[in-house]
């Protein structure tokens, strides 16, 4: 794994910046507007890859972490730290989103669906470790600390997901019926959002990465020069 | 690995009962809980069974956090802890130790949440069976994953706080079984989809029991 990769940190804000233009495009001209919804129903086109690349990041933390274990090298604990990072931002975005449609369109901030749920209790889960990171806990364990909760935090999604489930079996499949009437250019639309979303997210993360590693490098620098005086 | 497990329990519940502070507390807090919680029922009302539920099993919740606050500290005062690991007892013997002996700690403070819940909230036991059956499963998940994480507190990391904020989430699907199954005990009624509840609470128990058996050694080791 190369943390710092110069070419794709200049070539991919640049890719990415465009794609978004061409998105920005697609969701307000090309893009039809929904029948029943109107304008509102646009915010999907946002909410949507924003809350699909915060999953991805957090399954990064999770591989991420699962290799810190196995190789112990410093560089997959800065990996899952800039993942967690984006992906908080990113979930916090999608909850903040979708709260914002559903008060016109289900007439409430919020309602105990599955998904919301989950992204809220990952949401949770993820924002205390951060704090755990930034508090540096465990010291010198801080790392293999920081990966096991890594790990812990992902196994727990998929029993989030059912019990949110099971505690309201009552409430219908909204998303299910609201994913299958889409239009072929809505369709068009949110695969072009997807992607520009993949390139901004994919960017951030190696400027990340490079980051800590940049912090960390000059962390050693510091000791090393300590220790001449 | 039994005998060395029943050893380090046996050892942590003597230390605990002969004036740890980690069982006082917990077991103080739960009841205030409980008791502050009677404030926002109505008087002449009834709390819903269900909230009765979700503030006994919150009590427990917190109440773990502190047991295993105090357990691990144990090792910790003392600076014992490279004792234990330097022993021949294998790594796994010690979360499974330190979450038998949480177990019975919990169970001892719930003994007295019980009783404050009949008598502040105004709830009865109608469904005995169901009511072991549920604290046994959903205490062995809570010290499972407690256990697991409150070695996280060795060393100068020890902040309950922390420990609380990364913990209460996680425990979400067990909290959720618990209070549903509970709130069928205080009203009398099987709960819709009872038999799945339980599962979910089974399915936690055993997922985190294999989660800490591979993760622990890696959280609890000598460095600082």
């Amino acid at each position: 794994m190369r943390t710092t990769d110069a070419p794709m940190t200049k070539v991919l804000p640049l890719l990415a910046a465009l794609a978004l233009t061409a998105a920005q495009y697609a969701i307000w001209r090309y893009a039809p507007v929904e029948a029943t919804m109107g304008l509102v129903q646009k915010i999907f086109y946002y909410h949507l890859p924003m809350s699909w690349w915060a999953m991805v990041s957090f399954f990064i933390v999770f591989a991420a972490s699962i290799a810190y274990l196995v190789k112990r090298d410093p560089r997959w604990d800065r990996l899952a730290g800039a993942a967690a990072e984006i992906g908080v931002l990113l979930a916090t975005l999608a909850l903040v989103t979708g709260s914002l449609w559903a008060r016109p369109i289900w007439n409430t901030w919020w309602t105990w669906d599955p998904r919301l749920t989950t992204t809220l209790i990952m949401w949770f889960v993820y924002a205390a470790y951060l704090l755990l990171r930034s508090a540096e806990a465990g010291g010198a364990r801080g790392p293999t600390v920081r990966a096991v909760l890594g790990v812990v935090a992902f196994l727990d999604v998929p029993l989030v997901f059912y019990s949110a489930r099971m505690w309201r079996s009552v409430h219908p499949a909204v998303f299910g019926a609201k994913g299958g009437g889409l239009e072929p250019e809505m369709w068009t639309t949110v695969l072009v959002s997807v992607s520009a979303f993949g390139l901004l997210w994919l960017w951030m993360l190696l400027a990340r990465v490079a980051q800590l590693s940049q912090a960390q490098r000059l962390d050693a620098l510091m000791v090393w020069d300590e220790e001449d005086r | 690995m039994l005998r060395p497990t029943l050893t380090l329990a046996r050892k942590d519940l003597k230390l605990m009962a002969s004036g740890g502070q980690g069982l006082i507390q917990a077991a103080l807090l739960g009841l205030l809980l409980i008791f502050v919680f009677s404030l926002s029922r109505p008087a002449g009302e009834v709390v819903p069974a269900q909230g009765a539920a979700a503030i006994f099993w919150l009590a427990s919740a917190f109440g773990q956090v502190l047991v295993f606050n105090g357990l691990y500290s144990l090792e910790e005062l003392t600076g014992a802890r490279l004792g234990l690991l330097l022993s021949p007892a294998p790594r796994h013997a010690l979360w499974l130790g330190k979450a038998l002996a949480g177990f019975f700690l919990l169970l001892a403070c719930q003994v007295l949440f019980a009783p404050a819940v009949v008598v502040f909230l105004g709830q009865d036991i109608l469904d005995w069976p169901t009511w072991g059956l549920t604290v046994l499963v959903v205490d062995w998940g809570l010290v499972a994953l407690g256990s697991l994480l409150g070695a996280l507190a060795q060393g100068q990391a020890a902040r309950e706080s922390l420990l609380t904020v990364i913990l209460f989430p996680l425990l979400l699907p067990l909290l959720l079984s618990a209070i549903k199954l509970t709130a069928g005990v205080f009203s009398g009624q099987a709960p819709e989809g009872y038999e799945q509840w339980l599962g979910m609470a089974l399915a936690f128990d055993a997922l985190f029991s294999g989660a800490a058996i591979f993760l622990f050694p890696f959280v609890y080791g000598g460095e600082e």
